[in-house]
């Protein structure tokens, strides 16, 4: 009989909007959770697979020594795609000119990921290809045709080899971001590398495997690789990169989880706050159930099956929400970008379900074991029971649930903590100023009657619900200031990075007599550039006299041999400078303050080094170290006094290795730079390269717009999210002022009875509202700007800084926001007259 | 249990009710001595404050004595707990209080079965709509509390009591929260279906008109018995 009871009791108070909140609470945090994790891991999958653009594949095992056969045909056993690529060095001759080339010699499948673009002639078009040379022809890179004096079509000498040259090679997929190894590049088909007798035993070689897959493949195939893993092969994906991309990926990433965090902690405090409601309205229907008979069985049965249809048809709701909204979300994303987004898994799904039942079950254990212990006698005795209301129990367990839920959603401990130990003190801030502020408001002495003054003692009435009203409004206003001033600074940073005028053309290989005549070059078309850097290439051989080779150690297994980066592996292109470049700063020790300008130099000098912080455990490096440099055959004992950390990001000319400005003059160099192009200037260089034709320039336009089209992207993703979560705001202030709503009722109905005027009642309920907004607005300011510094620099890596605008922004958004959604809650029932009110109390 | 306890459906001995407070031990009732014969109908009476809610709560076996024993229909209530005394209440009482206690999300006629369907019962929705048609509401079945008047919310308690022909009727205060003529009305129907069903009822009042109609009328004063007296009402016992 209980069950038909429940259902009708069920379906009653569902329509009497008993259960909307709770139901919209639960639908919410399972939407939230859907939509955000399912586009989130869209556009992840998509990113990642725009990004494995840039590595030409998903993963990549690099090498100076042959792979073992094996490695390939395990990983073509567990489904995945692979292809074969080896770099070397060589000898390119044709029309009596001699030049070295750097040769990437690839299988017929490279690339795996991403396009080659090409071109069938000089001044032809480019397009783009999937595939590189047949056997018997290869492709060079512009350079080389200057260098050479040759054109498509022309045969050259490679190694032992003769080729037929059959496109200009514009770029290749992973063609190196940073690295100086030369823009004389030769794409050549694999099975041709015994033809070139190039690669001999003891040959400068580097290999590289690629793979692509699926990333369960992936995975499964690096669970077999991992062990057999040695010193000198390195496992690499696209955010293994130190490149701009692999940062703000992570960025853009964390963002979002972030944001998924918020919507989760938003909907629970909803959840907490409307199933504590509903209990509390249920303490009176459950102790006249007792009364008259009910047991504590029969009672708890009927409740827990509200729970579980209100949580079914919630979660059902949220699930087919979020799905419409990511669909319509990943449907305009698709539009904009114009990339088709991949299908998500199973994992957001299940994690929403996780995630919906375990909401709907901690935030309401607390409420109901308190209804379950009403007593009946609550029916003559009507406040019996409402000390249970403000339960320690229930808080603890609430927040131990948003923890849980944090951590299990983002499987990131160090976030969890912070935005938690955040939470934690906007709570320990607003009880402390919610007590001192009803008490002093007491004191007060207002003109009784006025609207204000009703405002505050109807605040202090409700101190304790004001308290937890407070703290919610603070925290729904404060994770929503928090996502909109970072997403704020993020794109700030990220349009910083690659600003209006940044370079899109590297060039290399400037010989010293050349550097002037390029200066004023530049200067004559009017073309934006860098700095001058001198560059040379050095091996490190040793570190305080200790070989090198033996010294490093692979740590793990999964440590990333940072030295490791793409073609500098262990021989780092260095420099010398005198001042510390942009986006760098020192992290320990001292920049080489007492060094003066190369003109002093003498043998007795000592020089200093200033090494990326990247490499100091990798290397296992301290101050005061002395590593020695092999360049050409000449050994350099340099000392390490400072370690830098690196921008990798901003796509500007980095260093691994700065020497001190005494280092000048004891090697030969070339330099290096860097310029911003326009259409207009291609004529120009190629004149420049005609006239100089051992300069190289290295194109980067077709990297920067990739990247400027993840971040926009993102940047619109992260739009979409902030939506959601303010939708959770709203909907914890909704439930916060609905939990108020029947007390706020009664007092409408004394004060009209009274013969408040109308207009009174409204203002006093606008002004009450307008300082709950305002207070929670300002310490909700206050704590997101100190949680922003914390997260800024531990988890997204900007510099961190303080945000004065948000001081006044918090207060007024928050006064605006409650106050308009509070108001506008409460109107209803002023519209009401009093016996219709009197009525609805009971 | 003793013969007497048997005979009667209500037996009280030496209860006392005492509570703690900051100040230390209140005792709100001392060594109340009493009982009452099946059928018979007694109003318990006395000014505020006095300990008569608490003696009907204890009567009821909503609450426990700290003292003493009360003897419901044969069941020692202090051998209970609260599961056993919620069957006992199922089985035997029935109540009408003075602000009705109405489920507000229940219809008229489903806040008359709840009873009912609470104890399992099949034949819920006949006895509702029979006690609801004896109450004269029977064109107000579907109606919510908040869509019926004061005195017809006491209706519905009314019939709601008597679902289920419960032995003992306990009613506190029922009629003061309306006006006299609505007061009158559901008094009448009260006293009315309760001879009707041979019900036993215990009225706790401070109106000495509403306790005169009983049988007997239990004096209490600062939480001890002053005196029994005798009503105007027949005796049926």
């Amino acid at each position: 009989m209980w069950v038909k009871l429940a259902f009708t009791l069920f379906s009653r108070e569902f329509r009497r909007g008993e259960l909307t909140i709770i139901f919209a609470a639960i639908a919410l945090a399972v939407l939230t959770v859907f939509s955000l994790s399912s586009i989130t891991e869209r556009i992840s999958l998509n990113i990642e697979q725009k990004s494995s653009d840039f590595i030409a594949a998903d993963r990549r095992l690099s090498s100076n020594h042959a792979f073992e056969p094996e490695l390939l045909e395990n990983a073509k056993h567990h489904g995945l795609e692979t292809a074969q690529m080896l770099f070397f060095d060589s000898m390119l001759f044709a029309n009596e000119e001699l030049v070295l080339g750097a040769v990437k010699a690839t299988t017929q499948s490279y690339p795996l990921r991403g396009k080659i673009t090409i071109k069938d002639s000089l001044i032809g078009q480019a397009y783009d290809v999937d595939s590189g040379p047949k056997s018997g022809s290869v492709w060079l890179s512009e350079g080389l045709f200057y260098s050479l004096g040759v054109k498509v079509g022309d045969e050259v000498e490679l190694g032992a080899g003769v080729f037929l040259i059959s496109k200009v090679l514009v770029s290749e997929p992973d063609a190196p971001f940073f690295s100086l190894s030369g823009n004389k590049r030769v794409l050549l088909n694999y099975d041709d590398i015994s033809t070139t007798k190039a690669v001999q035993a003891g040959s400068r070689v580097f290999h590289r495997l690629l793979f692509a897959g699926t990333e369960q493949k992936i995975t499964s195939y690096y669970a077999w690789l991992k062990p057999q893993l040695k010193n000198n092969q390195n496992w690499e994906g696209i955010k293994d990169r130190q490149s701009p991309l692999g940062d703000n990926l992570d960025r853009a990433e964390r963002f979002l989880l972030l944001a998924g965090l918020f919507g989760i902690m938003l909907a629970a405090v909803a959840m907490a706050v409307s199933a504590k409601r509903y209990c509390e309205r249920q303490y009176d229907p459950v102790a006249m159930m007792k009364t008259l008979g009910g047991s504590r069985t029969t009672i708890r049965n009927i409740f827990l099956l509200h729970l579980s249809l209100v949580t079914v048809f919630s979660i059902v709701a949220g699930l087919a929400i979020g799905f419409v909204l990511q669909h319509i979300g990943a449907g305009y994303l698709t539009q904009f970008m114009g990339t088709e987004l991949p299908q998500s898994g199973f994992r957001p799904w299940l994690l929403s379900i996780f995630i919906g039942v375990v909401c709907a079950l901690m935030f309401s254990l607390k409420p109901l074991l308190d209804l379950f212990d009403i007593p009946p006698l609550r029916v003559l005795r009507r406040n019996l029971g409402d000390t249970l209301a403000l339960s320690r129990i229930h808080i603890v367990t609430s927040l131990m649930t948003i923890f849980v839920l944090m951590w299990i959603f983002s499987g990131e401990i160090v976030t969890t903590l912070i935005l938690f130990g955040s939470t934690l003190l906007v709570i320990a801030i607003l009880f402390g100023l919610s007590t001192l502020f009803f008490s002093a408001g007491r004191r007060l002495g207002l003109r009784p009657g006025s609207s204000w003054s009703l405002a505050i003692a109807t605040l202090q009435k409700r101190a304790n619900a004001n308290a937890i009203q407070l703290i919610s409004f603070a925290l729904a206003i404060k994770l929503m200031l928090f996502l909109v001033v970072l997403k704020n600074d993020m794109i700030t940073d990220w349009q910083m990075q690659i600003p209006e005028n940044a370079p899109n053309m590297f060039i290399i290989n400037i010989a010293e007599q050349e550097v002037t005549p390029l200066k004023e070059f530049f200067v004559d078309k009017g073309i934006i550039h860098e700095d001058f850097y001198p560059v040379f290439s050095g091996r490190v051989d040793a570190v305080n006299g200790e070989a090198f080779a033996r010294r490093v150690s692979k740590q793990e297994g999964e440590e990333k041999d940072k030295d490791a980066r793409e073609g500098v592996r262990r021989e780092p292109n260095l420099t010398w400078l005198d001042k510390l470049p942009e986006g760098n700063e020192i992290t320990e020790g001292q920049w080489f303050s007492n060094i003066n300008a190369s003109t002093n130099s003498s043998e007795d000098d000592e020089i200093e080094v200033s090494v990326f912080e990247g490499w100091k455990d990798a290397l296992d490096l301290a101050l005061g170290d002395t590593l020695t440099i092999l360049v050409n055959e000449q050994k350099f004992k340099v000392k390490v006094t400072s370690f830098r950390s690196v921008n990798w990001g901003n796509l500007k000319p980095n260093f691994v290795m700065i020497l001190s400005p005494n280092m000048a003059g004891k090697v030969p160099v070339t330099y290096f730079s860097a310029a911003k192009l326009q259409d207009r200037h291609t004529k120009d260089i190629s004149q420049l390269l005609q006239r100089y034709p051992t300069i190289s320039m290295i194109d980067i336009k077709s990297q920067i717009e990739q990247a400027q089209s993840i971040i926009s992207q993102v940047t619109l993703a992260i739009g979409f999210v902030l939506s959601i979560v303010l939708v959770s705001g709203a909907l914890v202030l909704v439930s916060q002022v609905q939990a108020s709503l029947a007390e706020r009722m009664q007092e409408v109905v004394i004060l009209r009875t009274l013969g408040a005027r109308g207009r009174l009642i409204k203002l006093a309920t606008l002004y009450e509202f307008l300082l709950l907004g305002a207070i929670s607005g300002l310490v909700a300011a206050m704590v997101c700007d100190i949680a922003l510094l914390i997260i800024q620099q531990q988890l997204f890596n900007i510099n961190g800084r303080l945000h004065p605008y948000i001081w006044l922004l918090g207060p007024a958004s928050g006064a605006i926001f409650v106050a308009s959604i509070g108001y506008l809650m409460v109107a209803r029932t002023m519209r009401q007259n009093t016996q219709g009110l009197l009525r609805k109390l009971g | 249990m003793s013969v007497l306890s048997q005979l009667n459906v209500i037996q009280v001995s030496g209860l006392s009710k005492r509570v703690s407070t900051l100040e230390g031990s209140l005792t709100i009732l001392s060594d109340i001595n009493f009982s009452v014969k099946s059928g018979e109908s007694i109003a318990i009476v006395g000014a505020s404050g006095s300990g008569k809610s608490t003696l009907l709560s204890l009567l009821a076996g909503l609450d426990i004595a700290s003292e003493g024993e009360i003897y419901l229909d044969g069941d020692a209530l202090s051998t209970l707990d609260e599961e056993a005394r919620a069957r006992v209440r199922a089985e035997k009482v029935g109540f009408v209080f003075q602000s009705f206690m109405l489920v507000q999300s229940l219809t008229a006629l489903e806040n008359v079965m709840l009873p009912a369907e609470l104890a399992g019962k099949q034949d819920a929705k006949a006895q509702a709509l029979a006690l609801l048609e004896k109450v004269g509401l029977s064109h107000r079945l579907e109606h919510y509390p908040s869509q019926l008047s004061g005195g017809e919310q006491q209706r519905v308690a009314i019939a709601r009591a008597f679902i289920g022909s419960p032995k003992i009727l306990f009613a506190d205060e029922p009629s003061a929260n309306l006006d006299s003529k609505n007061g009158h009305l559901i008094e009448t129907l009260l006293f009315d279906l309760n001879k009707q069903n041979g019900t036993t009822l215990v009225l706790v009042t401070h109106d000495e008109q509403l306790a005169k109609q009983c049988q007997r009328i239990i004096h209490i004063e600062g939480g001890q018995l002053e005196k029994i007296s005798k009503g105007v009402a027949v005796n049926v016992g």
